[in-house]
């Protein structure tokens, strides 16, 4: 589709939506403080378990708990930013069967721009505080060698956490072009990826492992960047280069998500109801 | 009893229309019970002295994992607001005017929906974990009983603690903020996130003596045999009686308290 505004202007554009859109859930101050909050002690339970697992266990897969609270830190933060981003994604199904996806196509605005700025919720950066302490406490309990790369790597595997979060829930909208029905199903992907990415994968088994890698690539966003930062030997035996590869293979996975993006608007047909 | 009888049966058959749900559930379920059953055995692997921690073999963990993971639908752990939604909408009003017992109302149909999840959804879950993983089983024949009949104990246990948050409704209208702490709670206190055993001695004896044990902990205990049958069983039952007296006192309180929403 041929955009008539150009890529500065649209960004623009959805910028200014998203802060109409923010004010207007401000206008509820204390039920949006509440979600926070809610986002906050709910993911504050995931870090007692994990805790109370070290108590009585040593390590995890050759893992300290401050190694194993790194990757938690950086995977909590990523998705939780990702999650903010993408909310309005989640109502992609809703909106296809109400048959209100119609005006989304006929606005000169991209469709995926448009979708995303559809809702604004603050509501996950609960968890995204809560993954920034915890990230804060692992810094303190591992001894990690800084170097002027790591520190600048930092910042860059949380942002291509987050592309490739916004990317998975882009995917699942992108499903509900063909089909609006349990669409549940790839939760397990999602979240649970997210979830897997909290540990180190080379825990897994073989199957679980190859998936989150070479299919849903989180591996390449948490694991490895991790191995690299925290200065720990890889037990998969894999190319040292994989521990950079991450950027490189969110790239290429972004691409394909545009691409079936665009092959979704093309497939759609409306409700006619 | 008849009527209450009639409306669990209704709740147990409208799940049967939900079929695509159904296998997300168990899918998503299953995902999750293979990726914990990986941590936990990790944990296991590299644990230098002995093979038991706290009670638990590697094998008896995996066990916990999966019967968690089929737990999940049946017992609500991710919270559960409909009664929040009728005082929201005004609906509560004729659910009170009606010549039935309010709690018996709401927890004769929650019974039906959590045999029907049990069916559809617990079962499938624990199948495909038995097929996977090399669990531990019950001895005895007795155990397996007295773990079915566990089970709408947790049920029971587990309802009060939702009807008992809902109606915070009537004092607030915004339930997120309760919300988010009530699954904290019983995500960590009936043992669904680590075994209680597993926390450190001083939390673990205060989490042994809440009612939330009886959610998760204790069917998994009774399947385990770590507990005898007629004490976990006996404390199901007294939570039973302290939770149900706790929601009728709650609810006598809050019916004074109704303000029509909606209209």
């Amino acid at each position: 589709m041929d955009s008539i505004l150009t890529l500065r202007q649209e960004c623009r554009i959805a910028i200014r939506i998203a802060g109409i859109r923010l004010r207007g859930q401000m206008a509820y101050p204390a039920s949006f403080w509440m979600q926070i909050f809610s986002s906050f002690v709910i993911h504050a339970a995931e870090i007692l378990a994990l805790l109370a697992m070290f108590n009585r266990f040593n390590d995890m897969g050759g893992w300290t708990l401050g190694e194993v609270a790194f990757l938690h830190g950086i995977s909590m933060t990523a998705f939780s930013i990702g999650d903010t981003i993408a909310v309005g994604l989640d109502s992609v199904p809703n909106q296809i069967r109400e048959g209100e996806f119609d005006r989304v196509l006929i606005r000169p605005l991209s469709s995926w721009i448009q979708t995303v700025v559809s809702e604004v919720s603050l509501r996950h950066l609960g968890q995204c505080a809560q993954g920034l302490v915890i990230l804060g406490f692992a810094l303190t309990w591992t001894d990690i060698q800084w170097t002027l790369q790591k520190a600048l790597f930092m910042p860059v595997v949380i942002a291509t956490g987050v592309a490739l979060f916004v990317a998975l829930f882009t995917l699942v909208a992108i499903l509900s072009f063909w089909t609006v029905n349990s669409i549940e199903v790839v939760n397990a992907f999602t979240y649970g990826g997210s979830d897997l990415a909290q540990f180190p994968l080379h825990i897994f088994d073989r199957w679980m492992r190859n998936l989150f890698l070479f299919v849903i690539p989180v591996g390449f966003t948490a694991y490895y960047p991790a191995l690299y930062i925290l200065g720990k030997d890889d037990p998969l035996g894999m190319p040292d280069t994989f521990r950079f590869l991450g950027p490189v293979v969110t790239a290429g996975f972004c691409l394909v998500v545009a691409w079936g993006w665009n092959q979704g608007i093309r497939h759609y047909r409306s409700t006619g109801s | 009893m008849r009527i209450y009888f009639e409306l669990a049966l209704r709740a147990f058959r409208q799940l049967f229309a939900y079929q695509a749900a159904m296998l997300a559930g168990i899918f998503t379920n299953s995902v999750f019970g293979v990726m914990l059953s990986a941590v936990y055995l990790a944990l296991f692997r590299s644990h230098a002295d002995g093979t038991s921690v706290e009670g638990f073999s590697a094998r008896e963990t995996v066990t916990y994992v999966w019967i968690g993971q089929a737990l999940i639908a049946p017992v609500m752990i991710w919270g559960w607001w409909e009664i929040i939604k009728t005082i929201r909408t005004g609906a509560i009003v004729t659910d009170m005017l009606k010549p039935l017992s309010f709690f018996g109302f709401w927890l004769s149909r929650d019974l039906g929906r959590a045999m029907g999840h049990l069916l559809l959804r617990g079962v499938p879950t624990l199948i495909i974990g038995a097929l996977f993983y090399d669990l531990v089983y019950p001895g005895t024949p007795g155990r397996w009983l007295a773990f079915l009949v566990s089970i709408p104990f947790a049920v029971i246990v587990s309802f009060c603690f939702r009807f008992i948050i809902n109606l915070w409704g009537f004092w607030v209208l915004d339930h997120r903020g309760i919300a988010g702490i009530a699954i904290v709670i019983v995500g960590v206190a009936s043992g669904h996130l680590l075994p209680i055993a597993w926390y450190p001695n001083a939390f673990r004896d205060v989490l042994n003596m809440l009612p939330f044990r009886a959610i998760v902990m204790l069917p998994v205990e009774i399947w385990l045999g770590q507990v005898g049958i007629v004490e976990g069983l006996g404390l199901q039952v007294f939570w039973i009686l302290v939770m149900t007296a706790a929601a009728h006192w709650l609810q006598s309180v809050a019916e004074r308290k109704v303000v029509v929403q909606g209209g």
